[in-house]
């Protein structure tokens, strides 16, 4: 018996202005079946994921479900169809509580019927979430998880997964990613989008390689890393292993020190408890530490974006504890925030009037132009609005803010989160150039992979506290007992 | 069932202008119809009030008012700054002329007066709108809601100026200041009640205010604070400084246009509602008409003012329609630039299966 696809995409065409998004893109999806979608960034990845849950109209092409030709002009329609999106951002409405949640994206009302649902889906999942809390109080990793969750309710038959458990900490990502295996095994159909090569090698029986909008490469299982990667960035070398260089510290005093710091979160319980650390030129310091242990407020406070409630941050030897985020970096503090749509960049502008911002003195066109080639922006026109690149693409022209002086202190915080392989090797080797030549560097992440080989010093961080630092020249022999600080202590 | 969706689409910046020139000029001739069918006037005549509106000159007497308080609100909305009390800080701006040319020794000087009562306007306008912009720097409070109250207070103390302490010993107990001296005032062209200068001016002004808000890094980072102040202040700009800055140009430019109400038009202080009268209010909108860049600010303080021309032509010319129709077709021909925008934006798709 030949199996029927459950959908089909055909030809699908999509542009954005200039910017072609797809160019013509074909794919199916079985029944029990997991494709992954795989692309650097700006494919055209989270485009397809768009179009199929009716978010975006293709400009040609079109979408069989089941066998027929099908229009959807709203995510209602995809949902009627049994298609359901869980994104990388959760899509829910911080004021209400999880249960008004479930329901308003159901377009029922929040019966005890659904409560009940509800709790026994979660208990099912093993979360341990109550339903009648507000969202606003909920961790993104647990955001996350009612976003699936709320998918799932409803028997589902094709489940779009875009980059939903990129940014998860691992042993939650592994619960996630196995209830997406579960869902599968029981015939549901998914469409798994990532750029991570390993997990999509672990999740999919399938594989299509996006670049640039065109469909390079399908794979069949059993298909082994080096071949997706040479599809998805081209034949050329651009793996650049790391080296630390040995250690030339050019000050002795310290560039960057916080004391004693504690910073309180929005539900007024410290975040940051009491944290000492200190930073000299020249060096990289990493801070690691599963999701929501602090690391964020910490690089937030150092930054000025959120208040410190005691302690002390001296830059260069003055004293910034209480100063305005835009006066430090002034006095020569850069901070590459974490999230580029809302505080990376400014959306309303184009990518050379936010580049013009980061620098003090004027941006010529050559420089422009230059900046945008070395962090390989695309589409690569100056001139467009930010809002219309991809989310990794976005998150690059936030870095050129690295790109422009020669800072004396940078902190940042998961700069690479959004970020391709390619990209993300172009951004760590930057933060080692910077510390090279005479930078402070303050590296907070969450991802114990990209810090490992380029920090000089590694700080664990766990519920709000720094619990150890390692120092050895070679870190990778540590990765055990880091590892083990992470979880335990 | 024929399946109907609404879809986000992107016109070349040409594509986008010439569209909406068309739905404005269709929609002109399909209010022309409408009206000479309502009214049994001719097509003709209908038209030729249309068309008449438009080529008026008398609009300057409205763009200059309505141009450079839009051009300040633009700026001001771009950053995220809701001024809605351009039209109290109009009045002050007016308060502000009034006096130099009549209280002080410099209205009576030539050339000297009409610049010093300008800026001194512009001074006063800016005044207007700086507790509202404190109280929200400092205090956190809303500044849509302190500016739109401000505008009341600004209508009555023009009108406790007029009334009282400033009611003219020539004008029979009118509740008006005496005119102010020739010096001061800004030559007319020669049977209009608006002068050149002023419209050379205002169209500067807008231009001016054009490059600064896309060439200069002040400037633009001014519209990046409507998109992210914690995008501002890691760029090493202060949010609050630029915040403030907006909110005093913007201040400042209603001034000015108030300023030059009295220089210009007016020649003496009037009651407050008078003086202001709702120009403030409509050039929040023209503002919005314009994207919110000064430089299309300026068709649509063109296009706003042929319209209050056609609202005054439809009524007492020989159209004669009324006032009720008047109004309707004046608020047809708004929406219609919205129409406009929607439909270079999105696009219709109706699919039968």
């Amino acid at each position: 018996m030949m199996r029927k696809p459950f959908i089909e995409v055909v030809e699908i065409y999509k542009k954005f202005g200039d910017v072609i998004a797809l160019n013509g893109v074909s794919l199916e999806i079985y029944p029990g079946e997991i494709l992954a979608v795989l692309g650097e960034n700006g494919s055209g990845k989270s485009t397809l994921a768009k179009i199929l849950y009716g978010l975006y109209f293709p400009d040609k092409g079109y979408i069989k479900v089941d066998d027929v030709v099908t229009v959807f002009s709203s995510p209602a329609e995809a949902k009627n169809r049994g298609i359901f999106l869980v994104s990388q951002r959760p899509q829910l409405v911080d004021d209400m509580s999880v249960l008004e949640n479930v329901a308003l994206f159901l377009n029922i009302s929040p019966s005890r019927d659904l409560k009940k649902k509800l709790e026994v889906t979660l208990r099912d999942l093993g979360m341990a979430i109550d339903v009648d809390r507000g969202v606003y109080t909920l961790s993104y990793t647990e955001k996350q998880f009612i976003d699936l969750v709320k998918a799932l309710i409803t028997q589902p038959r094709l489940l779009i997964v875009d980059e939903a458990a990129t940014y998860l900490p691992r042993e939650l990502k592994i619960k996630f990613l196995d209830i997406i295996k579960k869902f599968a095994a029981r015939g549901g159909s998914v469409m798994y989008i990532t750029h991570k090569i390993l997990e999509a090698i672990e999740m999919g029986d399938r594989f299509i390689v996006l670049r640039k909008g065109d469909v390079v490469g399908v794979f069949e299982k059993g298909v082994d890393v080096t071949t997706i990667r040479r599809a998805m960035f081209g034949s050329e070398e651009y793996l650049t292993t790391f080296k630390r260089s040995p250690k030339k510290i050019t000050h002795e005093s310290f560039a960057l020190s916080v004391e004693n710091l504690i910073v309180y979160d929005e539900h007024g319980k410290p975040s940051v408890n009491d944290v000492s650390l200190n930073v000299r030129s020249g060096e990289l310091i990493s801070i690691v530490g599963i999701a929501g242990n602090g690391q964020k407020e910490l690089g937030e406070a150092i930054a000025g974006l959120r208040k410190a409630a005691r302690g002390r941050i001296m830059l260069n030897g003055n004293e910034i504890t209480h100063a305005p985020a835009s006066e430090r970096i002034k006095k020569g503090l850069i901070y590459v925030p974490e999230d580029p749509f809302r505080e990376g960049v400014a959306m309303g502008l184009t990518v050379a009037e936010n580049v013009k911002l980061f620098s003090q003195s004027k941006v010529s066109r050559e420089l422009l132009d230059a900046l945008i080639k070395k962090l390989d922006v695309n589409p690569s026109n100056p001139f467009i609005n930010v809002a219309k690149l991809s989310g990794g693409n976005i998150q690059k022209v936030s870095l050129a803010r690295l790109l422009l002086t020669t800072p004396k202190v940078v902190v940042a915080y998961s700069p690479t989160r959004m970020l391709d392989e390619r990209s993300k090797t172009l951004t760590l080797s930057i933060l080692q150039r910077l510390a090279e030549s005479g930078s402070a560097v303050l590296l907070l992440s969450e991802d114990i992979e990209e810090v490992l080989h380029i920090s000089t010093r590694l700080g664990v961080m766990v519920s709000g506290k720094i619990v150890r630092f390692f120092e050895t020249p070679d870190l990778e022999s540590c990765r055990e007992d880091i590892e083990k600080v992470m979880v335990h202590a | 069932m024929p399946k109907v969706a609404i879809v986000k689409r992107e016109l070349s910046k040409i594509a986008t202008a010439l569209a909406k020139v068309l739905v404005i000029l269709l929609g002109l001739l399909l209010a022309a119809t409408l009206t000479s069918i309502a009214t049994g006037n001719t097509l003709k005549l209908i038209s030729i009030t249309l068309f008449q509106s438009f080529t008026n000159l008398n609009v300057f007497v409205y763009i200059s008012t309505l141009l450079p308080t839009a051009v300040g609100l633009s700026l001001a909305f771009s950053a995220n700054a809701w001024n809605l009390g351009a039209e109290g800080q109009l009045v002050f701006g007016a308060i502000g002329a009034t006096f130099i040319a009549l209280f002080t020794p410099l209205g009576r000087q030539e050339i000297i007066a009409p610049i010093a009562a300008l800026i001194f306007a512009s001074f006063l306008g800016a005044l207007w709108a700086l507790p509202a912009a404190l109280l929200k720097m400092f205090r956190g409070i809303n500044e849509a809601l302190t500016t739109l109250l401000m505008n009341f207070i600004a209508y009555y103390v023009a009108n406790y100026l007029v009334k009282g302490p400033w009611r003219g010993r020539t004008v029979y107990g009118y509740p008006t200041t005496d005119m102010i001296p020739i010096e001061s005032r800004i030559p007319t062209a020669p049977g209009y009640s608006f002068s050149w200068y002023v419209v050379v001016a205002c169209i500067a002004i807008a231009v001016l205010l054009y490059l600064f808000l896309y060439r200069t890094r002040v400037g633009i980072a001014l519209r990046a604070l409507g998109s992210s102040i914690h995008f501002v202040e890691l760029s090493g700009l202060s949010s609050k400084k630029l915040f403030l800055i907006a909110f005093l140009i913007s201040g400042a430019l209603a001034g000015f246009a108030g300023g030059v109400k009295i220089l210009v038009y007016h020649k003496k202080l009037v009651e407050g509602p008078i003086v202001g009268g709702g120009y403030g209010f409509t050039s929040i909108m023209v503002s919005w008409l314009g994207g919110l860049n000064p430089l299309f600010v300026i068709p649509a303080s063109y296009y706003t003012a042929a319209l209050y021309i056609l609202s005054f032509g439809l009524q007492i010319g020989s159209a004669a329609v009324g006032d009720a129709l008047s109004s309707t077709i004046v608020g047809f021909l708004l929406a219609l630039i919205l129409l406009a925008d929607f439909l270079t934006r999105y696009r219709i798709v109706i699919r039968f299966r």
